[in-house]
């Protein structure tokens, strides 16, 4: 599988198939989930409407730590087999990544705000949150800071493993420590506890993040690769 | 149960929505740069 994808030219050759195709799909489910979440969905029995909030935050909790997820495993190949595209493709993943723990964030303290009373509070899972947020964005300033590529390929890629250390620590918190935050009601142990008529576009909702999470890295990689070609062949005319 | 609370919800799918779509067109921007300067390279001479 990896190895099917470290010819560039192999792999533009399905991106610009699978691009396309992941973005339509990605907004037929935002089409679907969408006014699913806001106007078919039922209130919740104690936060009433602001519930709504939750089928754009969640999604972008999960996704912004499976991104961060998906990053540490191409870090790990990227230093490992030194495979050409994984690197690209971590760095390619992050700013989709900084954008949904930035939503995660924004629209979490927009939920706090009515069903709290405050916009924000130093505990576990937001601090880890935005601890994971400030970790993406110092994972992209070490990549712009370092003007060797292969330098800055191999930085990135121990930063990236080092931050990994804070999965666990956003996804357990609320079980660690005594939180502000609610605890896990879909992927915990016993079961989903959520109501079933809130799962599904919720789900929907998921799943749009997902596909264009897949979208707009294939899209940023093929960016890259045609960054590198570009700058080598600029390179060559000003060596000959 | 919580009364109200659209004046949250709104906000809060504007950032997200509106977030995203940003990204998306940083994203097609600077994808549409870049393979029209790789097309240049392929043109001849």
């Amino acid at each position: 599988m990896f190895s099917a994808f470290a010819n560039p030219a192999r792999f533009m050759a399905f991106s610009a198939g699978a691009a396309p195709a992941l973005f339509v799909g990605a907004l037929i489910l935002f089409a679907t989930g969408i006014p699913w979440a806001l106007f078919y969905s039922p209130a919740d029995y104690q936060m009433g409407d602001t519930a709504r909030i939750m089928y754009v935050h969640v999604p972008a909790a999960w996704w912004s730590m499976g991104v961060y997820a998906f990053m540490t495993g191409a870090s790990f190949v990227s230093l490992v087999w030194r495979h050409v595209l994984a690197d690209v493709a971590a760095r390619a993943a992050a700013p989709v990544g900084a954008v949904f723990a930035a939503i995660c964030l924004i629209t979490g303290s927009l939920w706090g705000a009515p069903t709290w009373g405050t916009w924000w509070e130093w505990d576990g899972r937001m601090t880890s949150m935005l601890v994971l947020f400030i970790t993406y964005l110092g994972y992209l300033a070490l990549w712009a800071a370092v003007e060797d590529e292969e330098k800055a390929a191999r930085l990135a890629a121990i930063l990236c493993l080092v931050g990994a250390i804070n999965l666990p620590i956003v996804k357990f918190s609320v079980d660690w420590w005594s939180t502000l935050h609610q605890p896990a009601s879909i992927m915990r142990s016993g079961g989903s506890a959520i109501h079933p008529e809130m799962l599904g576009p919720l789900l929907t909702m998921a799943g749009a993040y997902l596909l264009l999470f897949g979208a707009l890295t294939l899209m940023n990689m093929r960016s890259a690769i045609h960054r590198r070609r570009v700058e080598n062949a600029r390179l060559r005319g000003a060596q000959a | 149960m919580i009364e109200g609370g659209w004046e949250y919800i709104w906000p809060a799918y504007a950032v997200a929505l509106g977030g995203l779509t940003v990204l998306t067109v940083v994203v097609l921007a600077r994808l549409l740069a870049w393979s029209r300067q790789a097309r240049d390279l392929d043109r001849p001479k």
